[in-house]
């Protein structure tokens, strides 16, 4: 009876042993890199199903226990942390899969419309991508460039942090389209942010007597920097005479603003845009 | 009586059933340090609501293998990928199972213009891997994140959700 006991345990010794010497077991990449072809090596004997998890993949198939699993740019498309595992014999690995060469931007410039000559208006923002989209987190410089045609652009070098490199500029004093890029060794990106003007520089009327009232008009209306205030924008002028105040709102046309106030034998007449005054003018004998 | 009684017990089993599928994911979320840009409150609250929905989508599409829950959290590439690897497991019979233990998210950079930000989330996951139903690995997972979320129309939505090395 003890001799049968002994000869049961040293078969299941044995079949233990076998198992065990025929077990399939993963060996995973230590470097793999997205959109590129791997190899996982298995061993073992025997047929099993392979399983491969990870972003934008899963995998099954059968393979042959010992032989390789060759693993395509496609399967390995995505940059992240990919699970092998192999059916029935309770092996898995973990393996992760970095993100290739720089190879794409993204580029977020805003906003699309600014007034001139102020000072940290523009941002821009860009991702840096491989050729397969994915944030590419080892360091890398992105150049940007802002410049109104016939201009001198400003440029910077910014290095990525995790993928990602951004900029604040001041922007140009010149109205215009300015053109607005991100580049990367070959690759870039434009953006045009409109530069329009700023708020009117001295701001100045003169009047004159017409039919029945007094005419006021602007001299051509320019920021700051000389560039012309856009057609459209609102101008009061004022009249305050001994009767009461009248205002008028015109808009400039063709770079100048024109109303007409009532006529008054004695009035203060001023004019303003925005937050700018101008000058003021004592009509008649006030 | 009884049919009185069977669409109030029918109705109150699928609601059950529902907040079973949608388990609440716990994120706190840091902003110290984040730039160029502060977070207001209000975005810090949306970040954390949908963050939260991103992840009970995921977790739903993977497991029931099914795009269309995908649509309303993620865009871009972060949609692309995920909306391959749910057609690749419906193809191969394969689903996903998470099981959620909360995300520590940190703000990195939120544009200046206010239309997209970068986090990182370290997350605390159980994960299942199902051929059919049965269950072929199973693990237990510290995960770091690179997150990029961009502002939709009315919320949020996960642009970029790229795993880092265990080391970073």
């Amino acid at each position: 009876m003890r001799r049968l006991l002994e000869y049961a345990l040293l078969a299941a010794a044995l079949i233990f042993a076998d198992r065990v010497a025929n077990a399939g077991e993963l060996h995973v990449p230590t470097n793999a890199t997205a959109g590129s072809e791997a190899t996982i090596s298995t061993s073992g004997s025997g047929s099993a199903t392979f399983y491969l998890f990870g972003p934008g993949t899963a995998v099954k198939r059968s393979i042959q226990l010992g032989s390789d699993v060759h693993l395509s740019a496609k399967d390995l498309q995505y940059s992240g942390s990919y699970t092998a595992v192999l059916g029935g014999e309770n092996a898995a690995a973990t393996f992760y899969v970095s993100p290739g060469k720089a190879a794409d931007l993204a580029f977020l410039a805003r906003p699309s419309r600014v007034p001139a000559s102020t000072r940290q208006v523009i941002s821009g923002t860009a991702f840096v991508f491989d050729a397969n989209h994915n944030l590419v987190t080892q360091p890398t410089n992105v150049n940007f460039s802002l410049g109104v045609n016939g201009g001198k652009a400003e440029a910077r070098s910014v290095k990525t942090k995790d993928g990602v490199a951004y900029v604040i500029l001041d922007s140009e004093r010149q109205a215009g389209p300015a053109q607005f890029t991100s580049s990367l060794d070959d690759t870039n990106v434009r953006r045009v942010v409109q530069v329009v003007a700023s708020d009117p520089c001295n701001l100045r009327m003169s009047a004159k007597p017409a039919k029945n009232a007094i005419l006021v008009e602007t001299e051509p209306i320019r920021d700051c920097a000389g560039n012309p205030v856009p057609d459209g924008t609102i101008v009061t002028f004022t009249e305050v005479d001994n009767t009461g105040r009248s205002t008028v709102d015109a808009r400039i046309k063709k770079g100048i603003a024109e109303a007409t106030l009532p006529q008054s034998q004695s009035a203060l007449l001023s004019v303003a845009s925005g937050v700018v005054v101008g000058n003021e003018i004592h009509w008649g004998g006030h | 009586m009884a049919k009185r009684l069977f669409p109030l017990a029918f109705g109150l089993l699928f609601l059950s059933g529902s907040l079973f599928a949608a388990q609440p994911v716990q994120v706190q979320l840091s902003t110290s340090g984040v730039a160029p840009r502060e977070v207001e409150d209000n975005t810090e609250k949306a970040i954390i609501r949908d963050y939260q929905r991103a992840w009970q989508s995921l977790a739903a599409a993977l497991s029931e293998n099914r795009t269309d829950l995908l649509a309303n959290d993620f865009i871009g590439y972060a949609q692309d990928e995920l909306h391959r690897r749910v057609a690749e497991q419906q193809n191969s019979g394969l689903h996903t199972r998470f099981i959620d233990h909360g995300h520590s998210l940190k703000a990195i950079m939120y544009s200046q213009d206010g239309s997209a930000m970068q986090l990182r989330d370290t997350a605390q996951i159980e994960v299942q891997q199902l051929d059919g139903n049965s269950v072929i690995h199973s693990d237990q997972i510290t995960q770091s994140y690179l997150v990029v979320m961009t502002a939709g129309e009315n919320r949020w939505k996960v642009r970029i959700l790229q795993a880092l090395p265990s080391e970073q």
